[in-house]
């Protein structure tokens, strides 16, 4: 009796040996044959993994596992990574303990039964891996690395039972799920290769895909590196070069061919008009004054200014040589410009600069240096034009509470009457009812 | 309570100068000003071009609260108003239309008075830009994105100042910033684009008239392009192109000179190696001085219409980026690191306002990308696949390396190509012009470089794209079944050409 059933485990083993990696035909077998022990190997985490240490085994040699339980801790030299139970089972025995090195992917580590059998009773079914060294770990494309669930007979069929304790590694490793390129494909056939020899393939392909180069490569038909060195060329190519950037001078020098191959006379530098307006600032102290006085809070005069310029700053005229940009042109084409502002009006964004007049008079602030001289480059990179902004006035700064007031504003040319209009806003609101501008 | 005074105070103070005839203007906005202010965004857009409304639409999506902001009036950009959309609406008509005039006798159809009404012609081009941008609207809508209509700048590093489009003023605040500006027209020193007589690509797209005689100064895609427009509706076109071949320097030689002859055939004069050395504009025509690049040869070009189609260049005017210390480069870009982070890290830029070619489909990729890093702290774009196309008939197409940059690097390589005229479905076409060009590694097959002349080209080059982000081989392309008759057979045709041989050539 005993010799017919280990008869009859033979010829199991050895029928279900020559499907095994016949995905459909898997399945149907293992319904079929319905075991109870069963080999555990070590699975292949990543496309790329040969081997691996045990870290520590999370369930002890005759504990219960449910689907989902962390079965092992597995660490190879990327990472350290749980491998799941996909079924309910028990822990048999285990063959590598905890600590084990360089547990080649396909070895036998432990054997699981299924849930309900006495472990007692139950066989520990052959290594199959030493008879089959790479068959264990292969199947590139099926989902799951799995060992190929090795089974013995060795107790009477258990109906309807699915697959035994498959082992699903945890959700950080990277399967090759994807088909084999067409060329691959081709060149593993005409060699002679069998697609798990791609696995041993050192891949050099977006994503660890593996190309016809890399198959070439291990073929010995083109230099072993080659693969790697063009890898390398694109791997280089797909970043955006942002070496040797230079940041633009303040005062870019003229350099080579290019900016004297169609430089036009340079245009000459904006001219700068400083305006000018005295503004008493009695009524803003009285208001301070009052304000301090009724509800005791003490506002600054430098907040009644920042008020009154924020309010003059508003739909002042646009400058007489403003240039509109392509952009407003295209705009003005499809008459989308209408749709908002009618009159040429925009936004002022002016600082003006308050000094108090010396006895003497108001020694107007000289322009800063004007402009270097416009190259190519400057009209190129469209250095930015001269600022709006006041530049600081050397008219003695500050606030004076006694005499005037003067307050200035440095702009182009263009932008004077602009800027008068700016500095006339400032003066009706400062002098007449700075109250309101703060109550 | 002080601040609610403040509010009060200050409409109080327009109405009291109104009636006094002040200059001020008076525009009740100050309550709204205040009152707009929202609450801080997770990400705030500065442009509602393609990269920043691609990144807008995408941050929406990833549960983030985002704010665009665009001064144009409406979203897309240059590309969606005076870019790729507009043009594609004139190429297809005009083609149409030369089509029609020119090449149906021989196929069987005879037409009658055919006549052009360029009114109509604009309109039909105005209809899809209309309907895209208001698309973008939408998207941008239903992705929950704040569409702010007006001016950004820089007030500081987390806040931006918008002066709103239909007045007022207010500002955003974000705990990340993207600079998605884009470029405008480089003008050409010398020749003040009045949009009129010398004109952009933004008012070649919308001349009222079709010119007798234009002058193209720049022969890359957006010349050639709006060449093909204007000659086809019959205009008299000349080319001037510095360098000694068109396309730009990114397009593979051999393809150059395929399409210029190509294009030559058509009617444009092409001067290659000629510069442009100054443009006078006299009454309604210009005079163009131009000279040999080499040195020598003057002549002297009339024209009724001259477009400056030299490049663009980083649009950052008015954002303020003084205010916050951010530099440029000396061609304007604005500087980031490989995560598009500028040197203040929650401000980041992409698009044309930085590094890399300017193209719509760079900036959309580089969109989703820096969300994905803003959001995820990964993002992919492979700089080394970008296809590029020019959209004129024959159309040109290519993406990775072309046989010059290999040579010039030193790089072995071999050709297959694969002419049209070969192929079954482009001569019942009767559009036989152009070829399929593959540039493969002599040893391992792999993609190097795909260049395609011919109908179809630009849609064509997105199975090089794929095959080539994919590290695919020529013979991969070629073991891959194409569809009979169809121009793509042509393509696996010059695949096989470069690992084999062509069966059909």
């Amino acid at each position: 009796m005993a010799s017919f059933a280990a008869a009859c485990r033979v010829s199991a083993r050895l029928a279900t040996r020559r499907l095994q990696q016949d995905v459909t035909v898997k399945s149907f077998r293992t319904s079929a044959a319905a075991l109870a022990a069963q080999n555990f190997t070590m699975p292949a985490l990543s496309p790329t993994m040969t081997e691996g240490n045990i870290a520590s085994w999370k369930i002890k040699e005759g504990e219960k596992f449910q689907a989902g339980d962390v079965l092992l801790e597995i660490e190879t030299d990327k990472a350290t990574m749980d491998v799941e139970a996909q079924e309910d089972g028990i822990m048999m025995k285990i063959m590598h303990g905890d600590g084990s090195k360089s547990v080649q992917v396909g070895t036998r580590i432990a054997v699981v039964a299924e849930e309900g059998d006495d472990i007692s009773s139950l066989e520990i079914p052959a290594d199959e891996v030493s008879a089959q060294p790479t068959k264990a770990a292969e199947a590139p494309d099926t989902y799951t690395p799995a060992p190929p669930n090795p089974s013995e007979p060795a107790e009477p069929p258990k109906s309807d039972s699915t697959p035994k304790a498959a082992v699903k590694p945890g959700h950080k490793t990277i399967h090759r799920t994807y088909p084999l390129y067409p060329s691959v494909e081709h060149l593993l056939k005409v060699n002679g290769l069998d697609k798990s020899e791609a696995k041993k393939i050192t891949p050099t392909g977006p994503n660890g895909r593996l190309l016809k180069g890399d198959v070439l490569a291990y073929l010995g038909k083109i230099k072993a590196d080659i693969p790697a060195k063009i890898e390398s060329r694109f791997e280089k190519q797909s970043h955006l070069d942002l070496s040797n950037i230079k940041v633009a001078a303040a005062k870019p020098a003229p350099v080579g061919k290019s900016a004297k191959e169609a430089a036009p006379a340079p245009p000459p530098a904006p001219v700068k008009a400083t305006v000018t307006l005295p503004v008493s600032l009695s009524a803003v102290l009285q208001a301070q004054k009052k304000i301090n006085d009724s509800l005791g809070i003490f506002l600054p005069i430098s907040t009644f200014i920042a008020r009154a310029t924020d309010l003059a700053n508003d739909e002042l005229p646009v400058p007489k040589g403003y240039q509109p940009t392509a952009d407003e042109l295209f705009n003005q084409v499809l008459g989308l410009d209408k749709a908002h502002s009618g009159a040429k009006v925009s936004r002022g964004a002016y600082v003006p600069q308050v000094g108090s007049l010396t006895p003497k008079g108001a020694v107007l602030p000289k322009p800063t240096a004007a402009p270097a001289k416009k190259d190519i480059f400057d009209i190129l990179a469209a250095s930015p034009s001269p600022k709006l902004k006041a530049t600081a006035s050397k008219l003695s700064p500050g606030l004076s509470a006694v005499g005037p007031n003067v307050f200035s504003l440095q702009v182009p040319k263009d932008e004077e009457k602009r800027a008068k209009i700016f500095l006339e806003r400032v003066k009706l609101v400062l002098e007449n009812e700075p109250g309101r501008l703060v109550l | 309570m002080l601040s609610q005074r403040l509010l009060l105070g200050r409409t109080a103070v327009r109405s009291a100068l109104k009636p006094s005839g002040s200059p001020i203007a008076l525009a009740s906005r100050w309550s709204r000003t205040y009152a707009s202010q929202s609450e801080e965004k997770d990400l705030v857009i500065i442009g509602g071009g393609v990269a920043g409304y691609v990144a807008a639409i995408k941050a929406g999506q990833e549960g983030m609260k985002v704010a665009c902001i665009e001064k144009r009036g409406t979203l897309g950009g240059t590309c969606l108003n005076v870019g790729c959309i507009p043009s594609k609406s004139l190429l297809n008509n005009s083609h149409l239309y030369h089509q029609i005039l020119h090449d149906t006798k021989h196929r069987g159809i005879e037409v009658g008075d055919v006549k052009l009404n360029l009114q109509q012609l604009m309109k039909a081009k105005e209809t899809s830009v209309t309907g895209l941008t208001k698309g973008v609207e939408f998207l941008l809508k239903k992705n929950g994105v704040e569409y702010i209509k007006g001016t950004g700048s820089f007030q500081d590093e987390h806040t931006v100042k918008v002066e709103l489009n239909d007045g007022g003023e207010t500002s955003v605040t974000g705990k990340n910033i993207l600079i998605a500006t884009g470029s405008e027209v480089t003008p050409f020193p010398g020749l003040t684009i009045d949009e009129q007589t010398v004109i952009s690509s933004t008012g070649a797209i919308a001349l009222e008239k079709v010119p007798e005689k234009l002058v193209v100064i720049g022969g890359g895609i957006i010349g050639l392009e709006m060449a093909s427009v204007w000659s086809r509706l019959g205009s008299k076109v000349t080319v001037v192109e510095y360098l000694d071949q068109i396309g730009g320097p990114g397009m593979d030689t051999e393809v150059a000179k395929g399409i210029q002859k190509i294009l030559k055939k058509q009617g444009i004069t092409f001067k290659t190696g000629t510069k442009v050395l100054s443009g006078e504009k006299t009454g309604d025509e210009v005079k163009v001085q131009t000279e040999a690049a080499k040195g020598g040869k003057e002549e002297t070009l009339d024209a009724d219409v001259v477009l400056v189609a030299i490049g663009r260049r980083p649009y950052t005017g008015g954002l303020g980026l003084e205010n916050i210390g951010l530099e440029l480069d000396e061609r304007g870009r604005v500087i980031i690191d490989a995560e598009y982070r500028t040197k203040i890290p929650h401000i980041r830029c992409v698009g044309d306002a930085t590094f890399g070619p300017m193209l719509a489909h760079k900036a959309e990729e580089e969109a989703v990308a820096v969300v994905e890093y803003i959001k995820k702290g990964y993002g992919h774009v492979n700089y080394g696949c970008i296809p590029s196309v020019m959209y004129t008939f024959p159309e040109v197409a290519w993406v990775g390396q072309s046989e010059q940059d290999l040579k010039k690097a030193d790089i072995p390589y071999r050709v297959g190509t694969f002419p049209f005229s070969a192929n079954s479905r482009a001569k019942t076409n009767l559009d036989t012009e152009g070829f399929v060009k593959i540039l493969a590694d002599p040893e391992t097959d792999r993609l190097l470089g795909i260049h395609i002349i011919g109908p179809n080209a630009g849609e064509m080059i997105a199975e090089g794209t794929l095959a080539l982000e994919y590290g695919a081989s020529s013979e991969d392309i070629a073991r891959t079944c194409h569809a009979h008759p169809t121009l793509s057979e042509a393509f696996k045709e010059a695949a096989m050409a470069t690992h084999a041989k062509a069966i059909h050539f």
